[in-house]
């Protein structure tokens, strides 16, 4: 079996970030889910993760906030922007911060997979030329 | 009312005061006189009716941008409330998705598959789904309502961009026995704008045409330059007309005269203001009844720099 990312899964709205652990699960797919951005930024700081899905709009810590910290703490930590916000630009100008991809909430679960591969690859690809 | 009464009394009351002084002050002694008068009655006739006409050209100016105005002012408001509405909607959606996914998953499990009532579950269950795509394309029109549409421009040919949009819905209008004519033309010169916009707008109107016909008709697209600076394209059908309390209001977001469902009352709004925001116009003219005819100017724009400009 091809190896798969460890995933952390960021949105306020519990049922959201549950469900999407559930849905990625049945694919084999390990996620964890954090509710705030300072819970996902103490998270990250414990635990190794490849891949953040990530919710824009959330309240205290923004997810522009947590990416920025994000690439602070491990630029090779790959970011998938989630929004259900009213713009697409606003979603393309935070992938210039860093983000990977963006998900456009309500999304597909084949979107969903196929990015985070795509995602994951990516890394994958940088690790390799890293790595002597 | 009455502004209208003085406008149309104020050219005589010039030369009235002349003749009235003219009698009071007996000048009128010798002919001469008199057509002298007449003569001084009639240019200041002639300048106060000029001077009317001054007054009524720039009260006319003045509506049009007030209403302008107002026009910017709706949008505005319709902007910030969609770009709200949609990021506030789009969220449950986004959960109702997910679950609906995660219970198709449920279903798949052997013991539930033994339940008689598992097909009807799993019927609702692809009605949700449709449901939240229909929730899901509601929003999207929204959104580019809302959206800053930046146009990008790029030289381009009308008459292949039309030809095109047309080739896209022709198949469906022959099931229909709709015919398409077309009346390009020819040496129309290149246009500077936006493509893709123009593309949606041109399709938008075509649906709209086969969706007023329904059945039987002919929709006429035609392109012509108006002057050096111009060209317009105008999308008629022979369809059911548009009532003429709602010419007016086709254009006003979320009108919609289509049964509930059918349509959401953007996609006019949504031509107007990509058409707008290319430096042109759109306008209806419409018969109950008999047909429609959607014109729209656009401005030529010849950018001696080069092909491609960004924003607008």
């Amino acid at each position: 079996m091809a190896p798969k990312p460890k995933i952390l899964i960021v949105d306020d709205e519990e049922r959201f970030r549950n469900t999407m652990r559930k849905l990625l699960s049945i694919e084999d797919y390990e996620a964890s889910v954090a509710g705030s951005g300072s819970e996902a930024l103490d998270e990250l700081h414990k635990n190794n993760y490849d891949l953040v899905i990530l919710d824009v709009r959330m309240p205290e810590v923004s997810g522009v906030q947590v990416l920025s910290e994000i690439k602070k703490l491990d630029p090779t930590i790959e970011v998938i922007i989630m929004t259900g916000y009213a713009s697409v630009d606003t979603a393309k100008e935070i992938m210039k911060l860093g983000a990977y991809d963006y998900l456009l909430k309500p999304y597909a679960i084949s979107e969903l997979l196929e990015k985070i591969d795509a995602a994951y690859e990516r890394k994958l690809g940088r690790r390799q030329l890293t790595e002597p | 009312m009455a502004k209208r009464l003085n406008s149309r009394f104020f050219p005589y009351i010039p030369s009235v005061l002349v003749l009235a002084s003219a009698v009071l002050t007996g000048v009128f002694s010798e002919p001469w006189q008199a057509v002298v008068l007449l003569v001084i009655a009639g240019i200041a006739y002639i300048n106060a009716k000029g001077t009317v006409k001054t007054i009524d050209k720039a009260e006319e100016a003045c509506r049009t941008l007030n209403e302008q105005l107002c026009r910017a002012e709706k949008l505005s408001t319709v902007d910030e409330l969609s770009a709200g509405i949609a990021h506030e909607i789009n969220n449950p959606l986004g959960i109702i998705a997910q679950e609906t996914q995660w219970i198709k998953h449920v279903f798949k499990s052997k013991s539930l598959q033994k339940l008689k009532e598992i097909e009807d579950c799993a019927d609702s269950l692809n009605q949700i789904c449709m449901q939240v795509d229909r929730c899901k394309e509601i929003v999207h029109k929204l959104l580019s309502l809302a959206r800053e549409l930046e146009p990008v421009i790029q030289c381009l040919d009308l008459n292949e961009l039309v030809s095109q949009m047309t080739n896209i819905v022709k198949k469906e209008m022959e099931e229909r026995n709709i015919k398409i004519l077309m009346n390009l033309e020819t040496n129309l010169p290149l246009v500077y704008s936006d493509p893709p916009l123009l593309r949606q707008v041109v399709l938008n109107l075509l649906i709209n045409a086969a969706h007023a016909i329904e059945r039987d008709g002919e929709i006429c697209v035609s392109t012509m330059a108006v002057s050096p600076q111009s060209v317009k394209v105008i999308v008629m059908d022979t369809g059911c007309g548009i009532p003429k309390e709602h010419v007016d209001k086709v254009f006003t977001p979320f009108f919609s005269t289509k049964k509930q469902g059918k349509g959401t009352g953007l996609g006019l709004a949504i031509c107007r203001g990509i058409i707008e925001r290319l430096g042109g116009n759109i306008s209806v003219v419409s018969e109950f009844g008999k047909s429609t005819a959607f014109t729209i100017h656009l401005p030529i724009n010849r950018i001696p720099q080069g092909d491609i400009l960004h924003g607008s």
